[in-house]
């Protein structure tokens, strides 16, 4: 039941984006016209990864982005593992250079070595806030990303060690660790260059991740 | 409102068919990994010293004594179960989960000490051997062989002999060398990604054994990656590794920088001090730098192995003789 509830709440969070919005972008610079954002980034995001990002201003009283995201760790198999998220940001509040946002992706990620293959569906959400100028902006963020629920199949390996494990859904959540952290950027017409960087917790505070870190180096381009 | 008609009905169908899957827990013990003794009543235990170790025991129990010590910390012995071919040649081998590892009960981190695992030790000796005359050797690989050394430091009187089979070191300083050398990979390879993305898919209490080892075991896959050092020649067998006495033990001993060569001098029988080939983080020079804190120790290269050179075909048989011969000369 609680798993059908989560994943009503996904699916939910898929088609109604436009409660969503995009953060390491500068708000105050956002021009209406400016329809299409395009990024690309790189960072350290469990491992070194590479991402790409679309985002799409919807046209409304307050600066809403809907956003679809792709990012895949840096390895010789290219495939094996990515993640994925849709959603949005939205821009909440506003006081001169002052601006508060919120984002809420559904995330859905995959995770494969020679003992076992993920599949995760789960949620990212955040808020940012942060000073906005016209040609830079300083932020704070902080979030929780939940692996709500994971597919697990094993390899012949791994069953060579345990035959009897069970292969399936599992729930409840198999995960979860908020993050926060710093974001900085310039400004220069239609372009941003940003850096984020952070810390990670694991959602009961007494473990960590193995690198317990993370940071972005991206570049946006608005087009009309 | 044409996609809305769409998306609902294939809405529908994808949460009904989740709803009639099977649902399983992450932190339900058999799941992702075997149960351990303590929920397990058939497999083969012994308790002592507060604690329920996996141990199982081949050969004559009146023949000369070798208890194996596994690696890790919280590897398991599955992996060094060629040894028991010593059983055929007239020894009473002991195989034993150490605390907190394998198939062993668990226990809380702060319940971990070196100590707890000496204590361990001597009981499991105490409970296999059927009289003081029986002979006593101890056969440790990698921390199994720095626990056999730490051991002989504390009673360099109540063993007979040892074989050790490359120890990250008998200090602290050099057992983070070879640590360091050992996992060094790139940090954009395949490997690393392999250690570090599944932290986004599952997280543990640090009472969530289940959890935590089956993570901790996703790790062994860097074992036998082509980017690691170690030179194995594939994946080890095991049965459950043990995440948080692993992490104990690191922490201990990054905190207490253990010395475990203080009265090694007064062991003045041979050790034979074996090391792979493979292993590029071990080598010759480590092998004879950290042997030398014993008075006779006898340097055996295993070649066309790895760090797990016990465990694959190749390292056990050029290994065997020259253990055998050993064990025979001080039987």
């Amino acid at each position: 039941m609680q798993r059908n509830i989560i994943l009503i709440a996904f699916a939910v969070t898929l088609m109604q984006p436009a409660k969503l919005l995009s953060q390491e972008i500068n708000w105050f610079k956002l021009q209406k016209d400016q329809k299409h954002l395009i990024n690309v980034n790189a960072g350290l995001d469990y491992g070194i990864s590479f991402g790409a990002r679309y985002g799409y201003h919807l046209r409304s009283t307050i600066p809403i982005l809907l956003i679809a995201d792709f990012s895949i760790p840096s390895g010789e198999n290219l495939v094996d593992d990515f993640k994925t998220s849709v959603g949005g940001y939205i821009n909440l509040y506003q006081a001169d250079h002052f601006q508060f946002s919120a984002k809420i992706l559904g995330v859905f990620r995959r995770f494969e070595n020679s003992y076992a293959r993920l599949l995760n569906f789960g949620s990212d959400m955040g808020v940012a806030a942060g000073y906005y100028k016209r040609k830079w902006f300083v932020a704070g963020e902080a979030g929780f990303d939940k692996a709500i629920v994971t597919h697990f199949k094993h390899s012949a390996i791994y069953k060579q060690n345990f035959p009897s494990v069970q292969d399936g859904w599992y729930e409840p959540a198999t995960g979860g660790n908020f993050y926060y952290g710093l974001q900085a950027g310039l400004t220069l017409k239609r372009n941003d260059i940003y850096l984020k960087a952070g810390k990670i917790l694991t959602q009961d505070f007494s473990t960590t991740p193995l690198v317990p870190f993370h940071l972005q180096v991206g570049y946006n381009i608005w087009l009309n | 409102m044409k996609k809305a008609k769409f998306i609902l009905p294939v809405l529908i169908c994808f949460l009904g068919w989740f709803s009639c899957k099977k649902e399983i827990s992450i932190a339900q013990e058999g799941n992702l990994v075997p149960k351990t003794v303590e929920d397990d009543k058939t497999l083969p235990a012994i308790s002592l010293n507060g604690t329920l170790l996996h141990a199982e025991s081949f050969g004559s129990p009146d023949s000369a004594m070798v208890v194996v010590l596994h690696g890790g910390p919280g590897s398991d012995y599955r992996y060094l179960l060629n040894c028991k071919e010593f059983a055929n040649q007239g020894y009473y081998l002991v195989f034993y989960d150490q605390r907190g590892s394998g198939l062993s009960k668990r226990h809380s981190k702060s319940s971990y000490s070196i100590q707890v695992m000496l204590d361990d030790l001597a009981a499991v000796i105490s409970h296999y051997r059927k009289s003081t005359s029986q002979k006593v050797f101890l056969l440790g690989h990698s921390w199994g062989a720095m626990l056999a050394t730490a051991y002989i430091n504390k009673f360099p009187a109540a063993i007979d002999g040892a074989i050790l089979a490359e120890p990250g070191g008998f200090i602290w300083e050099d057992i983070e060398d070879y640590v360091s050398r050992s996992r060094d990979i790139k940090i954009t390879s395949e490997t690393m990604s392999d250690l570090l993305y599944p932290d986004q898919f599952i997280t543990g209490r640090e009472d969530e054994h289940a959890i935590l080892d089956y993570k901790y075991s996703l790790l062994g896959s860097f074992d036998d990656s082509k980017d690691s050092p170690i030179g194995n020649e594939g994946p080890l067998p095991f049965w459950r590794a043990g995440a948080i006495v692993n992490q104990a033990l690191f922490e201990i001993g990054d905190k207490e920088k253990p010395n475990w060569t203080t009265h090694l001098q007064q062991f003045t029988t041979r050790v034979l001090f074996v090391y792979s080939e493979r292993n590029r983080a071990y080598g010759l020079a480590h092998a004879q730098k950290v042997s030398s804190a014993y008075p006779h120790a006898e340097l055996f290269k295993v070649y066309g192995a790895g760090h797990d050179m016990l465990s694959f075909p190749t390292g056990w048989n050029n290994f065997f003789p020259v253990g055998l011969n050993y064990l025979n000369s001080l039987k």
